[in-house]
């Protein structure tokens, strides 16, 4: 393998490759990328076994061939090199790396180690803009559970019915769900959220493929693959979790909200919540710690119901504010101890139903 | 002033003395109380080399006629409490370390009852009188001194160090009275020649470092050198929650293990409800036959208090042990709660799947519900009024067994 490539373009399509490289893999091999020259193309391969990531160029090629380099030291040996034409040429168990003057000769890795890369089979495929995907998918994420000891909570929910792709995701105490429409096709896929969360750094943003296999799911790119296994586990059924109705309604400038809560969350503890007062004029924010004080702060706001107090985390207050994509936030409530439901004043697309802390 | 006012005071063999207590004829034999293990035995038969601790297989063969007494029964929290009622009558300062041992700050006492010497004659004569148990007790300066001193007044003694007179006591005792010299760390000062405590004192830091490691160099030798400032708590804060019952028959199904579960679960919650405590980790241990051990935890998303929510997840990894090692006879059960909080406000949960008995799930609320009218009729009532169906139907119609009772810690 002998390929001429400019520094800048090598180095990306490396590192991003490189993202699916796990760091404390227990296989050496895979601290590995496989690179593959032919038709004047290079391909760049990363797999941890559940999530593999594949990145083209073109590339000026002098030999075609493939070999395994270790990721992490090639991407930085490329990125240091000066700026300009790089040269990458394996044979006799190395790879050399040029640049104009420096040079590297790293040892290659065993290529028949490498695993297999199987492409999705089967299933169904939704075409659509790969920036609407990830900022959806960043709105629902925060919900997802991070706890490998609940897989299935770890997952984000694509459910296609025909008309929408709605994505869910909780971790039990919140649950987070958008719409995206226009979607004609229909089918379900459980989707590990640490996978997605790496979609904008290693596919990118543009017209992206998506495609919902029976083991597999995919997202294509015209800069590269993400492929990963999918949780074979059946979602919670969810929609029950929505209330019928609500008797309040607060209505607050999300700024405003935002900031109240993280002067707030100063003098919370992460298990300390915060009480949001609600009445006619808006919503009064408080925070007791016995051992170090309180904080409280009036916000305004336009509220229709019953006065209540009803109390949240503030991390998973603060990341329904946030995710909501709107200047206004809605909570909807009925009852101290029933969840409270976020969303924009605008629009329904995107719901976050937050389950409250008993006082 | 400094003065002997720290006061470590230690039941004699107390298992022991209690079952002889309940069954005079017990009386002058060596005996020992405990099923499969040496709980506790008498002087007598520690004279045939029998110790706490020991396989009752391995004490036999020490002792030929040694008698073995079921420990299950029995009054010892009756005897501990009434114990402990006279330890404070004479100070509010009492450290209880287990159900047999306290510390005691008796300095505030003084001008009341004299001097630590005089309080430890009369706490003893008290616990004689009043419960016919012997108790030995040191009375030093520092806590641990008085620890030692305790135990080398056994039996039935009392050893007083004032201030000045310490190293005078400490120095001439071999290593092994001291807190963290078990038998490989005996055997290891003793083959460089260090036998007594003042041989540790005497031996340079440096040396004791490089045989022992840092940090257990620089205890002992702070032992050695009589430092030791702890102050004696009323208060300590609970690591750990737990309760363990040894079988008395043979016992190898799960049918026969739960009822056991849920009384110990019931046990270890009910004591952390009433310390408005919760905890995320659960962990049994069972012991076979054979004397080895599987231990296994689960730990919760969410910390909880509730008994059912306990049993449910102890159970599951009850049966995933008896099906890893089918057949085997169960000897010891153990259930512990740990990563202990307190007094948190509960995240009410969704409960998306119904295995969720964490902290705050649906689930978890109705067991609490359940507890909090279980906790209410025991108050009431006493804590027989009400138990698990399983109990009942293996003919066990009381909660207060004396062993479980004994066996629990904080």
């Amino acid at each position: 393998m002998r390929i001429r490539a400019e520094r800048d373009d090598l180095a990306d399509v490396l590192a991003r490759a490189g993202r699916a490289v796990g760091t404390r893999s227990p296989l050496p091999i895979l601290q590995g990328v496989l690179c593959e020259v032919s038709g004047g193309k290079l391909t760049v391969t990363g797999t941890d076994n559940e999530v593999t990531v594949r990145t083209f160029l073109d590339v000026e090629v002098t030999e075609e061939g493939r070999t395994v380099i270790p990721a992490k030291l090639t991407a930085d040996a490329v990125r240091k090199l000066p700026v300009g034409a790089v040269s990458l040429a394996s044979g006799d168990g190395y790879i050399e790396i040029t640049g104009s003057g420096p040079r590297f000769k790293l040892r290659e890795m065993q290529i028949d180690d490498f695993p297999k890369i199987v492409d999705v089979s089967g299933g169904e495929t939704i075409v659509l803009d790969g920036g609407n995907l990830i900022r959806a998918l960043a709105q629902v994420g925060v919900a997802a559970s991070t706890d490998d000891a609940r897989p299935t909570l770890t997952g984000v929910l694509f459910e296609a019915n025909g008309e929408n792709l709605r994505l869910i995701a909780t971790d039990s105490y919140r649950l987070a769900v958008k719409d995206i429409p226009g979607i004609a096709t229909e089918g379900a896929r459980l989707v590990p959220y640490r996978a997605l969360r790496e979609l904008g750094r290693t596919v990118g943003m543009g017209s992206m493929t998506v495609t919902l296999g029976d083991r597999e799911a995919s997202f294509v790119t015209d800069q590269g693959r993400l492929t990963v296994r999918v949780i074979d586990a059946a979602f919670p059924n969810v929609q029950q979790l929505f209330p019928d109705g609500h008797s309040n309604r607060l209505v607050v400038a999300k700024d405003a909200f935002l900031e109240a809560v993280d002067r707030a969350a100063l003098v919370a503890e992460d298990h300390i919540p915060v009480r949001l007062a609600m009445h006619g004029g808006g919503v009064e924010l408080s925070v007791i710690r016995q051992e170090v004080g309180e904080a409280t702060e009036l916000l305004e706001g336009d509220y229709s119901g019953n006065d209540m107090t009803i109390a949240f985390n503030t991390r998973y207050l603060r990341d329904g504010i946030t995710a909501v994509a709107d200047d206004h936030v809605v909570i909807e409530t009925s009852d101290p101890l029933k969840p409270g439901l976020l969303l924009g004043a605008s629009s329904d697309d995107f719901r976050y139903l937050l389950m409250p802390v008993r006082l | 002033m400094q003065t002997a006012g720290i006061l470590h005071a230690d039941l004699d063999a107390f298992y022991a003395a209690v079952a002889v207590k309940e069954n005079p004829a017990l009386a002058g034999k060596p005996m020992a109380v405990g099923a499969g293990v040496v709980l506790s035995c008498t002087y007598e038969a520690r004279a045939y080399g029998v110790r706490g601790g020991m396989p009752v297989r391995e004490a036999r063969t020490l002792c030929p006629h040694l008698i073995v007494v079921d420990g299950t029964f029995g009054a010892y929290t009756q005897y501990s409490k009434a114990v402990f009622a006279i330890f404070g009558s004479y100070t509010p300062v009492v450290e209880r370390l287990s159900i047999d041992e306290a510390f005691m700050d008796v300095t505030g006492s003084i001008h009341l009852f004299g001097t630590p010497a005089d309080i430890g004659r009369a706490i003893r004569s008290d616990v004689k009188r009043e419960t016919g148990l012997a108790v030995s007790v040191g009375a030093t300066p520092r806590k641990f001194l008085s620890k030692i001193a305790s135990q080398v007044a056994k039996p039935d003694g009392l050893i007083v160090v004032n201030p000045g007179e310490e190293l005078e006591f400490l120095h001439p005792l071999p290593v092994s009275y001291l807190w963290g010299v078990g038998p490989v760390t005996k055997r290891r000062l003793n083959d460089l020649g260090i036998h007594t405590i003042g041989d540790i004192a005497a031996t340079p830091q440096d040396a004791m470092t490089s045989m022992l490691g840092s940090a257990h160099a620089t205890h002992l030798y702070a032992l050695a050198h009589n430092l030791d400032p702890r102050p004696v708590e009323t208060r300590r804060k609970a690591k750990s929650l737990s309760a363990q019952s040894a079988m008395r028959a043979k016992i190898r199904t799960l049918d026969e293990l739960v009822p056991v579960l849920k009384r110990l679960t019931d046990r270890v919650a009910s004591r952390m409800r009433v310390k408005n405590l919760s905890a995320r980790t659960v962990t049994i241990k069972v012991r076979f036959g054979d004397l080895s051990s599987i231990t296994r935890s689960t730990t919760m998303p969410a910390s909880t208090d509730a008994t059912g929510a306990i049993v449910v997840v102890a159970t599951k990894m009850l049966e995933r042990v008896l099906t890893e090692f089918p057949n085997h006879e169960t000897t010891l059960l153990s259930v512990a709660a740990s990563g202990i909080a307190a007094g948190e406000p509960t995240q009410l949960a969704f409960g998306v799947d119904d295995d969720d008995v964490s902290g705050g799930s649906p689930r978890e609320l109705e067991y609490e519900a359940l507890d909090q009218s279980v906790d209410a009729l025991r108050k009431r009532f006493g804590a027989d009024v009400i138990t698990h169906g399983s109990d009942l139907l293996s003919g066990r119609t009381k909660n207060t067994d004396g062993l479980s009772d004994i066996m629990t810690n904080d």
